[in-house]
């Protein structure tokens, strides 16, 4: 698994994850999701076009994430999901709430800058 | 288990300690299991994988890869979508499964093994997990909640949802995961009736 987290353009901070998330290589992501959470973005994009598997720990993350985003008035949009991630999202009836939602708050002014990398 | 003899069998032994981090490999048998049947399309190809596996999260790949490619013997054309959709969903099953036994199994416990028994034949395949650690009642565990964005819980529904699940609580736990592969139960149907 290989993630980046880099601020990008208007306030949207942007999330890359690739490879497999899973119970194994969810450990490396959670910190930085949590450092993530406290920075109270506006907008997290979320692209897991490069994502060839996921797992109920890693979807736990990625919910996760989407729960206290939301919570502190703030938006995950996941996108570029298919094949095996796409059909767990569809079976855990995720799709419907997180796939492609429109931000819930005009993008500011960027929040915090923040890039890190896994390999 | 006394099988008969044209039945190939891979056993494989993997132990691993979580403070050496050592991963000792030790072939017992080792067996072609993509063996051309003598008496033609049609008959059946058992085979029988075996490992013994440290209930470890880093072997949970090794698991996921022999099942993955066990999946290409439960048909002589492993290809398409809906041979690509069996395997992702026997694939992600079987996962959370040893996720299961990792991490609420042997939760707390320094050691602890798993026996997984991969057995296929032509539009079949299926897979037993064994584990010596805390057991639990999968009808007691309720469905996700789904109006409430669940973070947890959703392990046994995927494995239930994807496959057809048993389980035996006792020493060892017994997890039994079997899933049809449909269309070549299809293919042997359209060539039955092509041949009467």
């Amino acid at each position: 698994m290989r993630f980046e987290i880099s601020p990008a353009k208007d306030g949207v901070t942007r999330l890359v994850i690739e490879g497999e998330l899973d119970a194994v290589s969810v450990a490396e992501l959670r910190g930085d999701l949590e450092k993530l959470v406290k920075t109270r973005p506006s907008v997290v994009d979320v692209d897991l076009s490069q994502l060839r598997m996921v797992d109920s720990s890693g979807v736990g993350a990625l919910v996760s994430l989407y729960k206290r985003v939301r919570a502190q008035g703030g938006s995950v949009v996941i996108k570029g999901l298919r094949d095996q991630p796409l059909a767990i999202f569809r079976l855990l009836r995720l799709d419907r709430v997180m796939l492609n939602a429109e931000p819930r708050v005009p993008p500011s002014s960027p929040t915090h800058k923040q890039s890190k990398s896994r390999h | 288990m006394a099988r008969p003899r044209s039945e190939p069998t891979t056993s494989m032994s993997l132990f691993a300690t979580r403070t050496e981090r050592t991963t000792p490999l030790r072939y017992t048998e080792t067996s072609n299991l993509r063996y051309d049947t003598v008496d033609g399309p049609g008959d059946e190809v058992p085979a029988l994988i075996r490992l013994q596996l440290a209930g470890i999260l880093e072997h949970r790949d090794v698991a996921l890869r022999a099942v993955s490619t066990a999946c290409k013997l439960v048909t002589p054309r492993p290809q398409g979508r809906p041979w690509n959709e069996f395997q992702m969903q026997v694939v992600s099953a079987v996962g959370e499964a040893f996720n299961n036994v990792v991490l609420h199994g042997y939760a707390g416990r320094k050691e602890g093994s798993i026996d997984l028994r991969i057995q296929t034949r032509r539009g079949l395949i299926r897979i037993e997990l064994r584990d010596w650690g805390a057991s639990f009642d999968p009808t007691k565990v309720p469905p996700p909640a789904f109006d409430t964005l669940p973070e947890s819980g959703l392990g046994l529904y995927i494995m239930q949802s994807f496959m057809h699940m048993t389980y035996r609580a006792g020493r060892p736990n017994l997890l039994t995961l079997s899933k049809r592969y449909l269309a070549e139960r299809a293919s042997a149907a359209r060539k039955t009736e092509g041949a009467t």
